[in-house]
This record gives structure tokens, C-alpha cells and sequence, in this order.
């Protein structure tokens, strides 16, 4: 308001030439920019000829480092052992906002980390377009514990592709809130669509953003009301906080990550042999055909909040060095899955 | 006016202009009381000085001098009936209809000492109750020209249809469009018929009820009543009966209860379970904090795949009864859900009873009572005229529109 009332307030012409020098700067000598997609894949191709192999070293190794950082075998969920009553937390996803654990809330925690530690293979499931027309589902569904993303859609027609067994499954709030009206009037729909998953655990972020803690515990409230047989666990936002940090060290530039990539960090830290499927960010397959953004819809996701493409080329990096399996292609004529040393 | 002389308005609060005030208020005080307290105030003073010997038994139907000398012949009923008392007194008896008269005869609550109208309704106890025919062949066709509930009590898909849009009885609240989604959750056409049950029972939550022994009648009459969640567990049934065939709920329990039922929803449906089949009555158009809630409950149900149905009062049917009591004396804020229930009930049933209607703070006897049957939480003050309802049902007792049932039961 200021600025427009004086007459003698405008900017000086030179700090305004500056500022223009210095975006056009940026603009042709980018300070940080990724490897273009197309580039990508052909890195991809190139190492698809060689075999696989894991590497156990690599892995036990990788699996250190997320100890040290995060240590998801205790920190993953909310548990009545590493949360008491009383205990402060911050929200993660928020600006300098923090919650106290009140006697209600405590309750409906479980006591420890409720899975048989540790895990032996484990398969990640993204959600990604990839996966249609795969055959993987077979495979995935040998591993021990399977984990997938975002409340996905098993129905029929998906399993050949993407398998029937579910774990643990994570739910966004968003998804609480857009599709199942917050939980506030029929949960019915809700309740009976997670009966896909059985006997599994849902993995709900009720601590990171404000907003998301209300409608994360009427799911916990709606599934034990009604007796149902998947159980509720909350993400430690100290958890998802570390992780964070863990991957920003490795030069992931995002507000925040994706879901996806929490799991997998989980997943190496609680499982011995990882294999993931479906995280593949493209618009093109290896082949350079055309694929939509999820198996099931072609929803693409909000931009400059998730940075795919980074994560993928982490992951990329650990499945270079053995440490995890990232299947790509189809997993019909291949007996790669026993290959695994 | 004054303004054109300056010193007239300097004994404005001066001796002679508060002499006046005072002798003013004196007077309209001593009027306001000569016309509350009326004649009974002067009469029974005047009586003292002027009956003698024979008359004394008239002492407390003091009453009679008003009706301009048209003596009856019995004794008075409250003195003598310790002393002849047989048995129920036969309802058409003349000394029921005197004491029925008695009651019919205060027209205001305030125009008789509580104790007094206590002492009459006590008196009354030793006659028969039966239904006046007439009588209560009127008082329906009043209603069913002002609220017809056989039509109105509920919202229907018949009588709302899909796109109405339905004013709130709150004025302020404005209206609710009546969208797909609600318009399915009423039943299609009302449920009841004009004069469907022979004999009905409507149970407040009076602590009158406690240790009253009625649970057995309650649950002999064909249609039960019961407002706001009452309790039934094991302890209460000998009193209160288990029966129930509706039940309304207050969505501000709901709210306080069971927050709102957003967060744990089976505790609210395991306190619905306790009402077997009954119907779930709400006021969901009440007020707009009301609506959410009350849709809520249905949706609760259907979750649960319960048999009970949900019904909400149609917001016209509630003014229309407010209304009506409004003209017969009832002033409050907002008519009680017993008061609507015992009106419903008049046009739904032949016979109606009820149980549990006593809103003050002792029994017709004088000894103390409490709130509810089940607590003593004193509702807030200035909300609901209950005495006055109370009252309305004394008379329409005495008229043999309806029983009241105050006492114990065999």
C-alpha cells in the first residue's frame, strides 16, 4: 500500500535490471535439472540386457543407514511403546504445528510394531501404469508381505497384473475425504470397499498435515465399529520426518515424498529381500509406448508437490547396485523371480 | 410539552409525584392480586368471619359461593371420604363430577396455590376414570382440523416431495431443499392411520415413575410412546415397562453423547438396541444444528443393517401444535417432545394413557421427587412451560380426554 502511494518509492532501474539478469541466468544455466525422460529411459535399456543380481552386502548395508536414520522396525507406526500419553509431536507436513497424544488417542494404538520382525520378501506395489497388462500379479503375490499404495483397486480384472494379496496398504486422508465424504454420513461404502484387502493393516498418515488427523481416526473408529477385519495403524510423523531428511541428503528436491518411497524405505529396513513393482513415472514405456499414470486411471497427480522422476532415479540407483529388485517389465515368460541369490 | 416551562420538570422525581407512584403501584398490585388470587384470596377471608356452625363444612369448596348460590348437595369430598370410602367412586357419580368440576373450574395455573390444585387432583384419585365420548370426539376433530398428524406427523415422500423446499420450525434456520439423498430416507407414505391403536401409552421421564410399579400396564397398551432415550435397563422395567414402539431422540443427546456420531457410532447403536423394533423419531428440521445430526442416525442404522425405522416430525406439524397449545395457554419457547407425542397420539389412538407427566418437584402427595426416573438433571430454565402442560393434561383428564396416570398402579 505503501508503495503505491509514494511517488518516489519505485525501484531503482538497476536493482530491477539485476533481478531480470539473474532470473535469465537461471533460466539458461539452470542450477539443478533432471536428466530429460527420454534420457532416462534409454539408461533404463541400457542395463536391461545384463542379469540382475542382488547384492547382500549393498543391502545390509543400505539397511544400516536406515536404521541409523530412522529405525522403522521401532519408529514406524504410532505404537503404545514409542508414544505415551502425554508425549508432544510434530506434525510433519506442517509449518511448526504440533499435537499432544491424549488418553483417547493412545488407545487406539497398538502396543509394539505389530509385524514378525524381520519380514523375508517383501514386494512394494506402486500404482503405476506399468503394471497394466504385466501378468506380474503371480509374483507378486509369492512374497511374504506385500505392500501397496493409496487404497488401489483390486478388483478382478487388476489381479492378473497386480496380484490379491495384500499386508499393509496405506490410505491417504484425501482419499478419506473426496471419495468417502470424510466418513461423516454412510461409511458402508468405505467398509465395503477395503474388504479387498482382507486380513491387512491400513497405514494411514493421521499425524502429518492437520487436516488429516480427524478423518484417519473415524477409519480407525469405522473399521472397529463395524468389526471389520483390517486394522488400523497410524504413521509416526517422526518417522516420515527422518525419512524425509534421509532422501533430501541424497538430493531429492520435493516438498514431500511420495508415499511410495516411505514404503519402500520401510520396506528396506524391515524386510531382507525387496522387490517393487509399478514405479515407473512415465508417460512411455521402455518400448516408447504410450501408458497412463496409474494401472487403473490416467489421473495425473498434482505437479511440483511429488518429485517422481527424482525418486525413480534413486531407486534406479539402488536396483543398479543390488541392493533392491525394481521389476519393469513383464513378468509372464521370465523366471527371473528365482534367480534372486 | 414541557419544554415551555422550565420548573415544571424539577418535581419530576419530587415528594408528591413518588406519593402518587407509590399509591399507583399499591393499587395495581392490590388489583393484580385481587385478579390472580382472585376470589378465593377475598373469600376465604370473608368466609371466617361470616360462616357459622352448619356451614362449615363447605370450608375448603369455597368455590360453590361463586356459582351464584347453585349449591350441590354432597358434603365436601376432601373431609368426608376417609370416613365413607368404599371403593373407586363410579366416574358419572355426582360426587365426581364435582370433583371433576373442581379441577375444570381453574381456568390459569396461577389461580390457585399449588397445593390447592394438588389437593384436588388428589381428591379426584378416588374416582373411576372413563372416556367422554364426546368430549374427546371434539378435542380430536380440534386437532385433526389444526395438525392432522395421520398425515403430517412424519415427512413422507408424499407430503414432501422431491424439490421442496421445507421451512425450518426455527424461523432464523431458513428452509432445507429437499435433495435425492434425503428424500429417499422417508418413508414413502405415513406409516399410522387416523385411530389405528385401541389404547396407547405415552411415558414421560417424570421421577414420578420411580417406584410407581406400571411397567406391566405400560407394556399392555397397544402403541407405546417414550421421549428422549430413556433408559430401560433391568432395574427401571417393573416401573417403566419395556414396550416401545417409538422412541424420539434429541439430537443435542446426540451431540453431547455420542459426538455427534462422528466419531464411535456403535455405542449409540447398541442404546438403540435396547428399544427392540422402535421407530426412531427425530426433529431433524427443528434447526439447522439438528438436520446433520438426525440424518446421521439413518445413516447409522443402514450401516448396521438394522430393522428400526427413522422418522423425523414434519416441521409444519410442530408449529401447527405449538401453536395450538400456545392458544391454549401453553407460553414457551418451545412445546416439550411429550407434549407433541401426547398430541400425536390423540389423533393415532383411541385410548391414550399417560405415564410419567408430572413436572413438579414433589408428587400430589407433597413429597419430594425426582427430575427423572433415572436422574435428577433439572432441564434448563425458560425453555419449556412444563407445569403449564401438566396442567392442560389435568383438565383434559378431568374431561376424560385422556388418563393421567400419577400414582401407582396395582
Amino acid at each position: 500500500m505503501a508503495l503505491c502511494k509514494g511517488p518516489r518509492t519505485r525501484l531503482p532501474v538497476g536493482a530491477s535490471a539485476l533481478g531480470f539478469f539473474v532470473l535469465g541466468w537461471l533460466y539458461i544455466f539452470p542450477v539443478y535439472r533432471l536428466p530429460d525422460q527420454k534420457a532416462i529411459v534409454q539408461g533404463v535399456l541400457l542395463q536391461q540386457g545384463r542379469a540382475w543380481r542382488r547384492n547382500l552386502t549393498a543391502a545390509a548395508g543400505f539397511r544400516k543407514l536406515l536404521e541409523d536414520c530412522c529405525d522403522p522396525a521401532q519408529f514406524f507406526a504410532m505404537t503404545k511403546q514409542n508414544s505415551p500419553v502425554g508425549k508432544n509431536l510434530w506434525f510433519d507436513g506442517e509449518f511448526l504445528y504440533s499435537f499432544t497424544i491424549d488418553n483417547e488417542t493412545f488407545s487406539l494404538f497398538p502396543k509394539a510394531t505389530p509385524f514378525q520382525l524381520p519380514l523375508k520378501k517383501c514386494s512394494v506395489v506402486g500404482n503405476g501404469g506399468i503394471l497394466k497388462r504385466s501378468g506380474c500379479g503371480r509374483q507378486i503375490d509369492q512374497a511374504d508381505f506385500v505392500m501397496r499404495c493409496n487404497l488401489p483397486p483390486l478388483s478382478r480384472q487388476y489381479s492378473r497384473d497386480v496380484g490379491s494379496k495384500t499386508q499393509l496398504v496405506t490410505a491417504n486422508p484425501s482419499i478419506i475425504q473426496k471419495r468417502f465424504q470424510n466418513l461423516l454420513w454412510s461409511r458402508k461404502a468405505f467398509v465395503d470397499s477395503v474388504k479387498v484387502y482382507n486380513q491387512s493393516y491400513i497405514y494411514m498418515p493421521a499425524f502429518s498435515m492437520k487436516g488429516g488427523t480427524e478423518p484417519s481416526l473415524r477409519v480407525y473408529y469405522t473399521l472397529a465399529d463395524i468389526g471389520a477385519k483390517q486394522t488400523v495403524i497410524f504413521a509416526n510423523p517422526n518417522f516420515l520426518r527422518d525419512t524425509g531428511k534421509f532422501w533430501k541428503s541424497k538430493g531429492i528436491h520435493a516438498k514431500r515424498l511420495s508415499t511410495g518411497l516411505f514404503l519402500v524405505s520401510a520396506a528396506l529396513g524391515l524386510c531382507e529381500e525387496v522387490t517393487i513393482y509399478g514405479f515407473w513415472p512415465f508417460s512411455m514405456d521402455l518400448h516408447g509406448k504410450f501408458i497412463s499414470h496409474h494401472y487403473y486411471d490416467n489421473v495425473l497427480p498434482d505437479s511440483g508437490f511429488h518429485a517422481m522422476p527424482e525418486e525413480f532415479l534413486q531407486l534406479w540407483f539402488l536396483h543398479k547396485n543390488g541392493v533392491l529388485r525394481m521389476q519393469l517389465e513383464r513378468c509372464e515368460d521370465d523366471p527371473l523371480s528365482h534367480s534372486a541369490a | 410539552m414541557g419544554y415551555s416551562d422550565p420548573t415544571s420538570s424539577r418535581d419530576l422525581l419530587g415528594n408528591r409525584s413518588l406519593l402518587f407512584i407509590f399509591i399507583c403501584a399499591f393499587a395495581v398490585v392490590t388489583l393484580l392480586q385481587q385478579i390472580l388470587y382472585g376470589r378465593n384470596y377475598l373469600k376465604s377471608g370473608l368466609q371466617f368471619s361470616w360462616q357459622s356452625g352448619e356451614e362449615m363444612a363447605n370450608w375448603t369448596g369455597s368455590l360453590n359461593f361463586t356459582d351464584g348460590g347453585a349449591l350441590r348437595s354432597g358434603a365436601d369430598p376432601g373431609t368426608r371420604y376417609f370416613e365413607f370410602y368404599e371403593g373407586p367412586f363410579d366416574y358419572n357419580s355426582t360426587k365426581c363430577l364435582e370433583l371433576r368440576q373442581d379441577i375444570i373450574e381453574v381456568k390459569v395455573l396461577s389461580m390457585v396455590k399449588q397445593t390447592e390444585l394438588f389437593e384436588r387432583w388428589r381428591n379426584l384419585q378416588i374416582c373411576k376414570w372413563e372416556m367422554n365420548v364426546t368430549e374427546a370426539k371434539l378435542f380430536k376433530s380440534t386437532l385433526s382440523r389444526c395438525c392432522n398428524a395421520p398425515a403430517f406427523l412424519f415427512t413422507t415422500q408424499k407430503n414432501t416431495p422431491l424439490g421442496t423446499k421445507l421451512k425450518y420450525e426455527v424461523d432464523s434456520s431458513g428452509i432445507f431443499h429437499i435433495n435425492q439423498e434425503t428424500f429417499r430416507m422417508f418413508p414413502k407414505d405415513m406409516p399410522y392411520y387416523r385411530s389405528q391403536f385401541k389404547k396407547c401409552a405415552v411415558v414421560g421421564n417424570g421421577g414420578i415413575l420411580k417406584n410407581s410399579r406400571c411397567g406391566q400396564e405400560i407394556n399392555r397398551a397397544d402403541f407405546v410412546f417414550r421421549c428422549n432415550l430413556p433408559p430401560l435397563s433391568e432395574k427401571y422395567t417393573a416401573d417403566v415397562g419395556i414396550k416401545t414402539d417409538i422412541v424420539t431422540v434429541n439430537p443435542s443427546i446426540i451431540t453431547e453423547r455420542f459426538h455427534k456420531l462422528e466419531k464411535w457410532r456403535k455405542p449409540f447403536y447398541d442404546v438403540l438396541q435396547a428399544y427392540e423394533n422402535a421407530s426412531v423419531l427425530l426433529p431433524a428440521f427443528y434447526n439447522t444444528r439438528n438436520t446433520d445430526v438426525s440424518v446421521r442416525v439413518k445413516y447409522v442404522l443402514d450401516d448396521f443393517e438394522s430393522q428400526q425405522a427413522v422418522y423425523y416430525f414434519h416441521p409444519q406439524y410442530l408449529i401447527n401444535v405449538s401453536r395450538y397449545w400456545l392458544n391454549q395457554g401453553v407460553r414457551a419457547k418451545r412445546v416439550s417432545t411429550g407434549l407433541i407425542l401426547v398430541t400425536a397420539a390423540l389423533e393415532l389412538c383411541e385410548e391414550v394413557h399417560l405415564f410419567g407427566f408430572w413436572a413438579f418437584p414433589m408428587n400430589p402427595s407433597g413429597i419430594f421427587i425426582t427430575h427423572h426416573y433415572y436422574d435428577n438433571v433439572k432441564p434448563r430454565p425458560g425453555f419449556h412451560a412444563m407445569p403449564s402442560e401438566i396442567f392442560n393434561f389435568l383438565h383434559m383428564h378431568s374431561k376424560g380426554i385422556l388418563r393421567v396416570h400419577t400414582g401407582t398402579c396395582s
